[in-house]
This record gives structure tokens, C-alpha cells and sequence, in this order.
């Protein structure tokens, strides 16, 4: 008979629930395929070769807001889109994550003054966990974002409560 | 042929709606406040008989105008009366072109649809509608083409003035 002594030294990581489940999520962010603007060209080549999305795990862009864990708003939002996007965001399973990406999804950008039809940041339709700057960002800035996003996963807590909230 | 020859040539023919035409000329020096006028010459048409000025320009053997390459329209301030249709024509066959500018009173801002002689200013004129509230008569699909279809007042008008809201999102 084998004996089963010493062996689950070797072969069994203890870790807590909550670390487990916040390091599943972050290392596999799928953002949905979802581009309105500049921003999309820029967050196209984040997916690309030579910037590689991929490394961070969030490269599998899934065609279905019900596969995508994270929605990227890469571009302008005026009012007939802020509707869509609205749709697509609820659409979305829970956890979900949204990326303001660049100037206009954060607040309007160029259009703040004089674009009509703009909406002056997603964030009023939607919420927003991460806001990038610049017009456009460039890939890194995305990646930056990106990793912004995983490091606010990681301190979240699925099991335990907040320690000390008041 | 050069502007002038196109335009003895609408001459010729009796196009109808011709009222004038404006060509840029050099600033008076002796004239302080005379700035002259840059840019390319243009014909004056009546913007009721627009329609059938495009479509004798374009079965002229002589101008053969067969494609319209652009149609917009102009709001040149707030207090003007009058708002600018302007239309660009080109001949591919005699590699000239022509810049058409029609006033149309902005009480009144109605005027025949373009699509019958040229198919290619239907998104123009859809656009035009929208954009300054020109009705073109006639026109096979009158819908708004950019702005969403519930939208109030006509943007690129001078008088006009920004939405407060829409459908519950702040605009301020």
C-alpha cells in the first residue's frame, strides 16, 4: 500500500480563496471588440505584434458583450452611441470593468465646448474604473491603464469583508 | 474649358436660373477697406430652378458636367436672410469644373430635390436638411442621416442653440 505521508508538502499550495479568485480575474481580462474612434487604432495596436496585449492576458477581444469582462471606450461618444454603449454595458457579465480611454471618453476631449452631439465623458451613462489620458494615448499608455485595472482587481475581496470601512 | 467659356457657353444654351456670376479679383490699393475677394469663380443660380440649372449643365455636349462631386449648404451669419447652397460640378470628359452658389431665404428654405438629375446628393441633401433645416422637394429618403432621429433644431445654423439634455445625459 503507497503511503500517502509527506507527500502534500510537495504538491499543495495553500493560498487564501480571495487570492486566488482576484489573481483568476486580472490575468484574464477579455475586453470586448469595440472601437469608436482614433482611440480604436491605437487600442488595435496595443493588440498587435509589437505592443502585445496578450502578455497582460486581456488579448482574447471576444465578438459578444456576454464573453467580455472589460469594456474598453476607445473614442468619442456622442448621444446616439451613449445609448448603445449603455446596452452593450449591460449586457456585459458581472465583474466587469469599463476603460475610459483618451480624452474624449473621459470628458468630452476637443468637443467639450462646441461638440453638440458629444457626451462630456461615458462616465456619465456609464461607470468607470480606469480614465487614460491623452488624444490619443499611445499603446503604453493603454498597457499602463491596463495594469492600473489589475492592480485595483487585486485589492478587491470576493469572501472576506473590507477590513475597516468606516 | 476656363471659366469664362463655360460661362458664354450657359449663356448660349439660356440655362435656366442663371442670375450672375463672381469672379476673385485683386484688392483696390487705393481702397483701404477693399480686401478683394480670393478663391474660385462661381455662378449665382435661383435656388427654385437649381435642379434644372445641374441637369442643362449636365446634358450640354459642350460642358458635360456628369458628376456632382459636392452639395453643403452655408449659414453666412446670424443675421443674414439668406442661407447659401453651394454645389461643385465636375466633367471628367472636358476636366472642368464649376462652383454654383444658390440663396435661399431662410423663412422659406424649400427648394426642388437634386436627386432626379443626380443620384449622388442624396446623403448631401439629407445632411443639408438636417444640419440647417432646408427641405428639398422631392427627395426619395428625407431622413436624418448623422444626428439621431429625435433630435431638436438644426446645428450648423448660427442661431442655433445647444440642448440642455438628451434622453437624461447632462450636455453641460
Amino acid at each position: 500500500m503507497l503511503s500517502l505521508q509527506n507527500q502534500f508538502e510537495e504538491n499543495v499550495l495553500t493560498t487564501r480563496v480571495d487570492w486566488l479568485i482576484n489573481w483568476a480575474r486580472l490575468s484574464s481580462i477579455w475586453p470586448m471588440t469595440f472601437g469608436l474612434a482614433c482611440c480604436a487604432i491605437e487600442m488595435m495596436a496595443v493588440g498587435a505584434a509589437h505592443h502585445d496585449i496578450d502578455r497582460f492576458g486581456a488579448g482574447a477581444f471576444r465578438a459578444s458583450p456576454r464573453q467580455a469582462d472589460l469594456m474598453i471606450v476607445a473614442g468619442t461618444v456622442n448621444f446616439k452611441m451613449a445609448e448603445r454603449v449603455k446596452k452593450l454595458y449591460d449586457q456585459m457579465p458581472s465583474p466587469k470593468y469599463v476603460i475610459a480611454m483618451g480624452a474624449c471618453a473621459t470628458g468630452g476631449g476637443p468637443y467639450y465646448k462646441y461638440g453638440y452631439t458629444v457626451v462630456k465623458g461615458v462616465d456619465r451613462v456609464i461607470p468607470v474604473d480606469v480614465y487614460i489620458a491623452g488624444c490619443p494615448p499611445r499603446p503604453e499608455a493603454l498597457l499602463e491603464g491596463l495594469m492600473k485595472l489589475q492592480e485595483k482587481i487585486r485589492t478587491s475581496s470576493v469572501v472576506r469583508k473590507p477590513a475597516r470601512l468606516a | 474649358m476656363d471659366f469664362q467659356g463655360i460661362l458664354d457657353r450657359l449663356t448660349a444654351i439660356r440655362a435656366p436660373g442663371l442670375v450672375a456670376s463672381d469672379e476673385p479679383r485683386q484688392a483696390d490699393p487705393k481702397d483701404k477697406k477693399d480686401k478683394g475677394r480670393a478663391g474660385d469663380p462661381f455662378v449665382i443660380v435661383d435656388a427654385q430652378q437649381l435642379a434644372e440649372f445641374v441637369r442643362a449643365c449636365r446634358d450640354d455636349d459642350r460642358l458635360h458636367f456628369e458628376q456632382l462631386v459636392d452639395l453643403t449648404a452655408t449659414d453666412p451669419s446670424k443675421d443674414a436672410a439668406e442661407l447659401w447652397i453651394n454645389v461643385q460640378l465636375l466633367s471628367l470628359k472636358f476636366r472642368h469644373r464649376l462652383a454654383i452658389k444658390a440663396l435661399l431665404p431662410k423663412t422659406a428654405a424649400s427648394l426642388p430635390s437634386l436627386v432626379p438629375v443626380h443620384r449622388a446628393s442624396q446623403w448631401h441633401e439629407r445632411e443639408c436638411a438636417e444640419m440647417f433645416g432646408i427641405r428639398f422637394v422631392g427627395h426619395p429618403d428625407p431622413r436624418n442621416i448623422l444626428l439621431p432621429d429625435d433630435w431638436a433644431g438644426h446645428p450648423l445654423r448660427k442661431d442655433y442653440e445647444f440642448p440642455k439634455e438628451y434622453h437624461g445625459i447632462s450636455c453641460e
